[in-house]
């Protein structure tokens, strides 16, 4: 009792003095500064913008206000010289929870008024896409836990070293590499979290659980070091050790502290997000397993059941093999590392091994298997799906939820690696149970339909597919049917993004690079029908195309592109770069084998972007976007140090090495190659020579054994050699 | 004269203070090395003159701030209330002054100097490289003219107001959000990571244009002035308000 009214004394006292609502009121500004100065996501979504930038960059500046606070009041009494008569009537650890306590609730008011404050503004700004779910996650995670955790690390600094001045110096060179050098390592960057992008559209819950979990683990980190440091708050006119000596004869004190150390240390350790694969990006260990001898692969049933509230999900695939060897084999998976796995055969349960092993967002399970002619695999798995930590600083993906989820190969079924197909391929039947509002749509030539209605307003939805993998989209979306080019373009976009997406015309700007590319190249072909699926995905950093279907990232279409009139009739590009693939990279396939080489899809990809570009947008727009980036970009590639001086990178230590080489792959495919075909264009005689080049190549007479399309037949076709394409 | 300037030094280095600044500098210096400096600026080698001169740069408003620190134990209330005993020794209070200025002029040099061997252990370590004679203008352009006009300037506002120090404190990182012109790009760290990019060739020798070289002459002039002319003026202040 005694303790709480000396709680509401301080808190009185607090809220009385002008430096306090000082403080309050600049935090309460401090997110216009994310409109205008720190603006850490750079996507163009309207929530990005308008509302993760602004409480990022109050949760930043509201942070070092609040430590500033914190280290102030602290020293209040010692600056004062009242700390001797302070200590004589209460328990300077009481005195310092009761403190504590007091800055927690200010930091809780400043939260509150700053989002009294912004409410109307963000709703103002965001327009039709605002949702009060996404403000108040957003402000209370971004904004709000910033608060708690730099009063907690000041006042930690202060009570270990009782000094304003170091104090300071320790919380603005922590602050100061949460901002800096730490502001990619997702973990690390306490004071303000990664969050590149929110999703308009569709929700935010991965990117919300994320960033509450390394607010959750910090907040655990930081209270531990504060137990510490208040363990050596001073008593007796002891020092920082005399005083611990002191204070750790109540039990429960360094209890508590330890407590706190250790469960946060093991939930930073122990992180559920992000996988642990191989940082080697060339590595290719999982695609490079031995084929099981005599055995192949007959068909498979899988049966998925996300939970949309948990952002989980629930798995049985059967999977049945055909063994000819007459010997006992081992099966091996690569599946989400998220999951856990269990496995029978025929009824019969049969140890899974985990090996540890995790690549490519893939971790590899081994099963061994009986020696039987035939067998029925069943594999039960689930859990919580883990990103690639290749995209740690990308966060959002995997989102499970009732208005979205996305299910790509291993996250939506295990990824059988070291088995031959049969006579049939891999005859795959998959069936997803989802809420009723949500769409199923197989990313690919497959057609969903619904199977079971259940009690509980969900919906079973079955497709049948042919391949290894597959990727599975599913959500709230509206269906836009478009004919172009000969084919039917089914149009899935997001109900939220309708008006955008009408007000923008994006089915005659999905048209009109349709048409391009069927005018120029010719046409497409499936194997199921002239139907292509074009799908709006949640705001990524990128897309994918496959046979029959590509991908249109969410922030292609949004209201500050259409807003910008410099982008011409079609604002996306990344859509213009997935819908490219379905001629080159799908229609015509490319050997990646030579890792030395920059020839592969993406180089004609980015080449007949950039001519789409520079048909809609004019060829100032093109060069200035597309060109003199490519130009850029090799140029920085053959400039850097470790490009120009290997021998250097190869005295650095492994994961450092790995870094380095990682960052600077795919500017040979994605620019080096775009700007040797510019220049093959120009030796070939210009636009409609190279056209009409690239026309035959398209349509040319495909070899069965071996489909694709090399680089010296490009070089051939141009009449050019590899040397005349060197960019000197 | 040596005496009080060893017991002034001893009074600013021999604290936990500064053993702590010290270990918060060495540890933010090795993560800036192993996080940014490794990649090298501007095409140029982790070891150039340009990247070492980045890494200082992002050093700076540490420096700037621990430097500002060793002025509190000189300006702060408690500084003023022994100035009774200080100033009644007999001692001409401008060589006191000085005396002052030096000893944190010292500490400060202490605490570039250390970040300096922790950029040369990590060059060593990493790369194996030892040529540190081409850094040397790098680290007087970065660290002198900041560090002296923090000491001079700090004196100055220190003696009008003790919280204007602590104010001081914040102008670099209000520096770093500024678009400063480019004469003054080393104030914010862009001149190490942008002029070698404009001089057009590989792997630029350092070269400092006339521009950038007379803003930090005149910052460095600058700040030798106010560490020089301060003292006095506060006597005669002092003068004044004993007069009043």
């Amino acid at each position: 009792m005694k303790t709480l009214r000396l709680f509401f004394l301080e808190l009185g006292r607090l809220l009385h003095g002008r430096l306090t609502w000082l403080v309050l009121l600049l935090t309460a500004v401090s997110p216009a500064a994310g409109l205008v100065l720190y603006k850490p996501a750079d996507a163009a979504t309207m929530l990005s913008m308008y509302l993760a930038n602004p409480a990022l960059a109050g949760g930043a500046a509201g942070g070092i206000l609040f430590a500033l606070l914190t280290v102030f009041e602290l020293d209040r009494a010692r600056r004062s010289r009242t700390e001797v008569l302070t200590d004589a009537v209460v328990s300077p650890h009481a005195m310092a929870l009761v403190r504590l306590l007091a800055m927690l609730t200010a930091a809780g008011l400043a939260t509150v008024l700053t989002m009294l404050v912004w409410f109307p503004v963000s709703r103002w700004l965001i327009g039709a896409v605002f949702t009060g779910t996404d403000y108040v996650l957003a402000y209370l995670l971004f904004l709000g836990l910033a608060l708690p955790l730099a009063i907690l690390t000041a006042g930690a600094a202060y009570q270990f070293t009782r000094r304003t001045d170091l104090s300071l110096v320790l919380f603005a060179a922590f602050a100061g590499l949460s901002l800096t050098v730490w502001a990619d390592d997702w973990q690390l960057c306490w004071l303000n979290p990664c969050v590149w992008a929110m999703s308009d559209d569709f929700t935010n819950f991965r990117l919300f659980r994320t960033a509450a979990y390394v607010r959750l683990t910090w907040l655990g980190i930081l209270a531990g070091v504060w137990a510490v440091s208040y363990l050596c708050i001073r008593r007796y006119g002891k020092g920082p050790l005399g005083s611990l000596a002191r204070s750790v004869r109540r039990v429960w004190r360094p209890v508590i502290a330890l407590a706190l150390l250790a469960c946060s240390g093991t939930a930073y350790a122990a992180q559920p997000f992000f996988d642990n694969s191989n940082p080697d990006l060339s590595a290719m260990h999982l695609y490079e397993l031995d084929y099981a001898e005599g055995v192949t692969f007959l068909d498979r049933t899988v049966q998925v059941y996300p939970d949309t509230r948990a952002g989980t999900l629930e798995g049985r695939a059967v999977y049945r093999f055909q063994n000819t060897s007459g010997e006992a084999w081992t099966v091996y998976f690569g599946v989400d590392p998220g999951y856990d796995l269990t496995a029978s055969v025929d009824g019969a349960a049969v140890p899974a091994v985990r090996t540890g092993y995790e690549e490519s967002n893939m971790a590899l399970w081994e099963i061994a298997l009986p020696a039987d002619q035939e067998i029925e695999l069943t594999l039960e798995y689930g859990g919580f799906p883990r990103d690639w930590n290749l995209s740690s600083t990308m966060q959002g993906d995997p989102e499970i939820s009732e208005i979205y989820l996305c299910l790509e190969n291993q996250r939506l079924f295990p990824y059988l690696l070291n088995v031959l197909p049969g006579e049939e391929g891999y005859p795959t039947t998959v069936e997803i149970t989802l809420p009723g509002a949500m769409l199923a749509i197989p990313f690919g030539t497959s057609q969903a339909e619904v199977v079971a209605e259940h009690a509980d307003g969900t919906r079973t939805w079955r497709y049948a597919s042919n391949s290894t993998g597959g990727i599975l989209y599913a959500g709230d979306y509206v269906r836009q049917d478009i004919e172009a080019g000969g084919i039917t373009i089914e149009f899935y976009y997001g109900r939220k993004h309708q008006a955008v997406m009408e007000a923008a015309g994006a089915a005659d700007a999905v048209r009109a690079v349709v048409d391009y590319c069927t005018e120029h190249y010719g046409a497409l072909s499936f194997g199921t029908g002239d139907t292509l699926k074009l799908i709006q995905s949640r705001v990524a950093g990128g897309g994918y195309a496959v046979d029959g279907a590509s991908l249109l990232n969410e922030d292609n279409f949004t209201t500050v592109n259409l807003d910008d009139r410099s982008k011409g009739a079609v604002p996306g590009e990344t859509f213009i770069h997935e819908l490219v693939h379905q001629w080159w990279g799908l229609g015509n396939m490319f050997d990646v084998g030579d890792e030395t080489s920059p020839w592969s899809s993406e180089g004609l990809t980015v080449y007949t972007t950039y001519r789409i570009v520079k048909e809609l947008y004019g060829s100032d727009y093109a060069q200035k976007y597309y060109v003199d980036q490519w130009q850029r970009d090799v140029d920085d590639y053959y400039l850097n140090f470790y490009v120009r001086h290997p021998e250097y990178l190869e005295k650095l230590p492994e994961t450092e090495r790995l870094n380095i080489a990682g960052s600077l792959s795919g500017v040979r495919h994605y620019s080096e190659m775009p700007l040797k075909l510019l220049k093959a264009e120009q030796l070939v005689g210009g636009e409609a020579a190279m056209d009409q080049i690239l026309h035959n190549l398209f349509n040319r007479e495909i070899d069965p054994m071996y489909p694709y399309l090399t680089y010296q037949e490009f070089l051939d076709a141009c009449h050019l050699t590899e040397e005349e394409l060197d960019l000197g | 004269m040596g005496k009080i300037f060893r017991y002034e030094c001893k009074r600013l280095l021999w604290n936990k203070f500064f053993a702590g600044l010290l270990l918060v500098l060495l540890f933010y210096g090795w993560q800036v090395l192993t996080g940014a400096t490794i990649l090298g600026v501007s095409h140029t080698a982790p070891f150039s003159p340009w990247s070492f001169g980045d890494y200082l740069s992002r050093m700076v408003p540490l420096l700037w701030i621990g430097s500002l620190f060793f002025l509190t134990f000189f300006t702060s209330g408690k500084a003023r209330r022994a100035a009774v005993l200080t100033d009644a020794a007999p001692m001409e209070s401008r060589r006191y002054a000085l005396v002052r200025c030096a000893a944190a002029l010292a500490g400060t040099a202490l605490l570039a100097l250390a970040v300096l061997t922790e950029a040369a252990v990590f060059y060593g370590w990493y790369f194996g490289w030892h040529s540190w004679g081409e850094l040397v203008l790098p680290a007087l352009l970065a660290l002198v003219p900041p560090l002296v006009f923090a000491l001079g300037s700090g004196w100055l506002l220190g003696r009008l107001r003790p919280w204007l120090v602590y104010v001081w404190m914040l102008i670099p990182l209000a520096l770093l959000a500024l678009p400063l012109p480019d004469a003054l790009s080393v104030w914010n760290g862009r001149f190490f990571t942008e002029f070698p990019l404009a001089l057009g060739t590989l792997d630029p020798d350092f070269v400092l244009p006339a521009s950038v070289l007379t803003v930090q002459v005149l910052l460095l002039a600058a700040g030798l002035l106010l560490l020089w002319r301060r003292p006095g003026l506060a006597r005669t202040q002092r003068r004044n308000l004993a007069g009043k």
